[in-house]
């Protein structure tokens, strides 16, 4: 039993995670840019969280517009006002984009120390659990999922309906084909830098019920994201839900019957089992 | 100017093996901090300056090396100098089979997978008894800082001269192929897993013999010390404070810097790392390429090209004509 236990418990994670990687995906397909910031991102927003909670009990779910604002502005800002402006010249343009978010994580830790402190801070709401025969389904977990799910429905909707969204897409097959169409790309950059990191934000605010969080934790989920894109194959969106469903049984499984240190390394060796098994599907989309 | 720098780093050699048998605790260090850092600077510069594969891991060289030390001092009873020695080896060793997994990713991807594996081996070394867990080791008291400070001069001096052998070597000529173009390189005919191969190891064997002598200077190491965040931050910011993939980059990037950077963990050690990750955002859009090809690029045309050789542009051409 303990086994279909972790099974549920492991899938709804897996909702929450494919979430957060939905937002790093949109970053990396329209900009090839890995944003090495994304869990650090998503860590403020559920201390954010976590702190609102223990001021004055306010629901995570209520703050979800304040964190999806927030991180858009954040997102928005770092394309438009840094990004943009590295030269143009250097011949190592995409390692320069690369240590300008390691720097930027860096940045959003201390910034997160500083503020908040070292300690680990969690939201003790919904601690109870939905009976189902000898399976306890954890309130806290099946609203995160059930929110997550929401969000990303809603993302997909508006990825496929709308001018700004058909125009991330478009950019994110074809670099070309997107100017010769007539797409700001200026524009586009900025909205889904802000859109990525608006969704890290939200994931961190629907884990914020999940997990405890310090603001050193970001990187983990840095890497999480990025083993979620990894295992279902970068830019194939279905593909992603599987490896988010992956992932969260692998975690679930680990903290279960390893402890929670080393399910934080699960993501990493998942990570490594992919690029040793199949290197090119990880390396299938990559610009030249 | 050959002759000036030549004459510099002479000064500056003799500064650094001189001036400690004369100055106080604070001064001794803050030179050893100093070498510290020239040391991890080459060491990080060699895969991701030169290779062009940026490594925001070698952290975990430096904490595998520390951690080699302190369990040959606590449980075999060894030397510490033996102990850092032996890290260096482990970490060479260990780096062929990790860099060849590696080095398989391209461009991010790389940088992602290294930045994972230190967060990974922190977290096994947590989570390992025998190595202490998350309280750490505690190392019998009695080092003197002395002895320590000359064997990372030391490190610091060999990583300077693999440099300039890269600098000056087909070896670099090809690691910098690889950098402007793997797959030109490949058709020219370098070995390119053999060559990013070699270039990995030898750029974990730095901070892994650096570790030891860390750690033993420490009398105490546990995981956040040990892969610290701030050390890995710190070393890439001098080195791309100097230039990254150049000679002398991360020599003058990590003597700037290393005062500054202790004066502010000193004072701000909350917001160190804030500080020191927004200067790397900064740096890279104001002074992209670093201070010293920014200098190269003022002097005479012809001394300049000399200059910037290493640095950008027609390597490949170079290299066809070298061989």
């Amino acid at each position: 039993m303990a086994i279909l236990q972790l099974i549920v418990n492991g899938v709804l994670l897996g909702g929450v995670l494919a979430l957060s990687a939905l937002g790093f995906n949109i970053i990396f397909g329209v900009m090839r840019v890995v944003n090495l910031a994304h869990g650090d991102i998503l860590v403020l927003a559920a201390l954010v969280c976590a702190v609102a909670y223990g001021q004055w009990h306010v629901n995570p779910l209520l703050l979800l517009p304040v964190t999806i604002v927030g991180g858009f502005a954040i997102g928005a800002c770092i394309q438009r006002y840094l990004l943009r402006r590295l030269p143009a010249e250097i011949a190592s343009g995409e390692a320069s984009s690369l240590t300008l978010t390691f720097g930027l994580s860096y940045f959003f830790m201390g910034a997160g120390l500083w503020v908040f402190g070292g300690e680990f801070r969690s939201v003790p709401y919904l601690t109870s659990a939905f009976q189902l025969g000898p399976i306890s389904v954890p309130q806290a977990r099946l609203l995160a999922f059930v929110a997550a799910v929401v969000l990303a429905a809603l993302l997909g909707l508006y990825l496929r309906t709308t001018r700004m969204g058909r125009a991330i897409r478009a950019t994110s097959m074809n670099l070309d084909g997107a100017l010769a169409c007539g797409i700001d790309i200026e524009t586009v950059r900025t909205f889904s830098f802000g859109l990525g990191s608006a969704v890290a934000a939200a994931s961190g605010t629907l884990l914020s019920y999940i997990y405890t969080f310090n603001p050193q934790g970001g990187t983990a989920f840095t890497i999480s994201a990025f083993a979620v894109i990894a295992i279902g194959g970068l830019g194939n969106y279905t593909g992603a839900l599987l490896g988010a469903l992956i992932l969260g049984l692998a975690q679930s499984f680990t903290s279960f019957y390893a402890g929670s240190t080393l399910a934080d390394a699960a993501p990493y060796v998942l990570f490594i089992i992919v690029i040793l098994l199949a290197p090119n599907g990880l390396l299938g989309r990559r610009t030249t | 100017m050959t002759l000036v720098l030549r004459g510099a780093a002479g000064a500056l050699l003799a500064v650094a093996l001189i001036a400690p048998l004369g100055v106080n605790g604070y001064y001794l260090n803050l030179l050893y901090q100093t070498v510290l850092f020239v040391a991890l600077a080459y060491g990080w510069n060699i895969i991701s300056g030169y290779a062009g594969y940026f490594s925001f891991g070698q952290i975990a060289f430096f904490g595998i090396g520390a951690y080699a030390t302190g369990l040959t001092i606590m449980s075999f009873q060894g030397n510490w100098f033996v102990g850092s020695l032996l890290g260096g080896l482990l970490c060479g060793i260990i780096a062929v089979p990790i860099g060849f997994v590696m080095l398989r990713l391209r461009g991010p991807f790389f940088s992602l997978g290294m930045l994972g594996l230190a967060m990974t081996v922190r977290a096994l070394v947590s989570s390992t008894p025998q190595l202490g867990g998350g309280t750490g080791l505690f190392l019998p008291p009695g080092a003197t800082l002395l002895p320590v400070y000359y064997w990372t001069l030391a490190i610091a001096l060999a990583a300077f001269a693999i440099t300039w052998w890269i600098n000056h070597s087909a070896f670099g000529l090809q690691l910098q192929a690889i950098r402007e173009d793997e797959t030109i390189a490949g058709t020219l005919g370098v070995p390119q897993t053999r060559v990013k191969v070699t270039a990995f190891v030898l750029s974990a064997m730095i901070p892994g013999f650096a570790g030891g002598g860390y750690a033993w200077f420490l009398t105490f190491i546990e995981p956040t010390s040990a892969f610290s965040s701030r050390i890995d931050l710190q070393t890439i910011v001098m080195a791309v404070l100097g230039g990254v993939g150049t000679l002398w980059g991360p020599l003058v990037g990590s003597i700037l810097m290393t005062q500054v950077s202790e004066a502010l963990w000193a004072q701000f050690p909350q917001a160190y790392l804030m500080i020191f990750g927004g200067l790397l955002v900064a740096l890279l859009i104001l002074l992209p390429r670093g201070i010293v090809p920014a200098i190269a690029s003022r002097l005479p045309p012809a001394r300049a090209a000399r200059e910037r050789s290493g640095e950008t542009g027609m390597v490949t051409a170079q290299m066809v004509s070298h061989e």
